[in-house]
């Protein structure tokens, strides 16, 4: 079988990112441009400075990445870009430089859905073992997906409000923690106790999520603590905040594994990259024989190579596009 | 010499395929919501229709604003992934400056571009395409003292504005000795901060 190469193209938020990856599974070369210092500015992602910066850097970031590789465009077999969800400005100067350049190349143009990408992050550690669980948990998303096979996505559940990252940053914000709050929140849980009573998140029988309650639980807290003239410790607050969160995550993740008689979990998004819910599922998973993959910690942000990881599934099953690829701030996983 | 003329800056597509002084083929659209949908396919399109390749010509022109921020990063990565790709020049052009091209009968064409909330993007020329006033993000009330020699042109109905009738060709005679930019610095001018960034600077 011949090899083929995919030029991946992420531009979906706020980091620019090309990578060439070669059959789904081995990295060649990426780049990622990160705005993060400049939205840190603003407390989060300004979506028209985002917009501006990735016209600013597209075609540095495609060069670089190509320079990185020693490959020529003549060279890549197919071009992958990620066409939504997320910002749609953003996303429109990646799928209209990818679409470009499949027209000057005349190489096949494949969409990736985010998420797709971030679920075969994993297929970059080791090849994915089917049928799998998926855990999806990033500030956009929290979702529970059942994969019988390569691109067949089943949502089982997912969250009713609030994405897990989202409310891992706005529990920093009333904590005062600085923007981008979801680390460092997971790096000082550790360095307190679960000392606060905070409602345990959407405890039913259904696999969806809820954060806004426990969001609003931590609001409430804070603002009492405050009119009492108490301080708060920031240290026990993330402690008991996290350990919720983690324990519903990994609760309602391990009920599907069972129900679905399934033994592969994937866990894919910016917050698999959360220590507390790493460890927590490295130990659940071994008590239960559940094979488990993580990506490594620079696929968990977003980033080009998980683009082209799915891109080479997507390319194989013909997933091709035309010039008229649209750009969609909303699409569901399929 | 070839070249290839983009303007997705305001809601009309216009496209040009222009050799030496001839517009060969080109496709002016009014298109209100997926511009960047259309404009490759359209490119494809129009260069079916020429007896070369979209790799034979020399220039590409862009129009990089001001104007629609979504429409002019549209037109500008297009042009700047091509010119970066197969070596070409470009050449980057004011969308004021491509309404100025307008006939008018007085002394001076003062092109606008409504940015709401009373304020345009304008800038007032001579008949020769010579900057008057240059380019600027400013309240209309303001120009209105060029009207008493100038005539308004816009597409976007500003009151006592004429609807341009723009000359593609006489654009690119002006420019196309012009010594063009490195594609990766090809960037929109969209005269206009974010307002994140307006609010930041006001707050210091």
């Amino acid at each position: 079988m011949n090899d083929v190469w995919i030029l991946g193209i992420e531009s979906s938020c706020d980091e620019t990112s090309v990578s060439i990856v070669k059959n789904g599974n081995e990295e060649i070369a990426t780049v990622v441009l990160s705005q993060m210092d400049t939205h840190a500015n603003y407390g989060g992602v300004v979506p028209e400075i985002a917009s501006r910066m990735h016209v600013e850097n597209i075609t540095l970031v495609i060069e670089e990445c190509l320079k990185k590789a020693s490959m020529k465009m003549e060279d890549i077999t197919a071009i992958a870009v990620t066409y939504g969800p997320g910002l749609i400005g953003s996303l429109l100067v990646g799928v209209t430089s990818a679409t470009t350049l499949a027209y000057l190349y005349q190489k096949p143009l494949i969409p990736v859905h985010h998420i797709a990408g971030h679920i075969y992050a994993n297929n970059l550690e080791q090849p994915m073992q089917f049928p799998l669980i998926a855990l999806v948990v990033s500030g956009g998303h929290t979702d529970l997906i059942y994969m019988k096979d390569n691109y067949s996505f089943e949502k089982i559940g997912g969250t009713l409000d609030d994405a897990v990252g989202e409310a891992y940053d706005k529990v920093a914000r009333v904590a005062s923690i600085p923007y981008p709050g979801g680390p460092l929140v997971d790096k000082l849980s550790y360095e307190g106790e679960d000392a606060y009573s905070l409602p345990t998140p959407l405890d039913d029988t259904s696999y969806n999520f809820s954060f806004s309650g426990l969001k609003s639980a931590v609001i409430n807290l804070v603002h009492n603590e405050k009119q009492r003239g108490n301080t708060i410790n920031e240290a026990d607050l993330a402690c008991s905040f996290q350990t919720r969160v983690v324990d519903i995550l990994t609760k309602k993740t391990l009920r599907a594994l069972k129900q679905y008689h399934v033994n592969n979990l994937i866990v894919a998004g910016g917050v698999a990259a959360n220590s507390g819910l790493r460890n927590r599922l490295k130990t659940l998973c071994e008590e239960n024989q559940i094979h488990l993959s993580f990506p490594s910690l620079k696929y968990c942000t977003d980033n080009a190579a998980m683009i082209a990881a799915a891109g080479y599934f997507a390319y194989n099953l013909g997933r091709k596009s035309g010039y008229d690829l649209k750009a969609k701030a909303t699409d569901v996983l399929h | 010499m070839r070249s290839l003329f983009i303007d997705t800056s305001s809601f009309f597509m216009f496209l040009a395929i222009i050799e030496d002084d001839h517009i060969l083929v080109s496709k002016q659209e009014e298109i209100l919501t997926d511009m960047a949908s259309k404009i490759v396919p359209t490119i494809d399109s129009l260069f079916q229709k020429v007896p070369f390749e979209i790799k034979d010509i020399d220039t590409i022109f862009v129009v990089n604003g001001p104007g629609s921020f979504t429409g002019v990063r549209v037109g500008v990565t297009v042009a700047k992934t091509i010119a970066w790709a197969l070596k070409k020049k470009v050449i980057p052009i004011s969308s004021l400056e491509f309404l100025a091209t307008t006939p008018v009968s007085t002394k001076y064409c003062v092109p606008a571009i409504d940015a709401r909330r009373g304020y345009v993007y304008a800038g007032v020329y001579d008949q020769e395409l010579n900057v008057i006033v240059g380019n600027q993000y400013i309240l209309l009330e303001k120009i209105l003292p060029y009207l008493q020699d100038g005539t308004l042109v816009s597409r976007d109905h500003l009151e006592d504005s004429i609807e341009p009738s723009v000359d593609v060709l006489e654009i690119v005679h002006k420019h196309q000795n012009d010594a063009g930019v490195n594609p990766h610095e090809l960037v929109p001018n969209y005269l206009k901060l974010t307002e994140a960034e307006e609010n930041r600077l006001s707050k210091e």
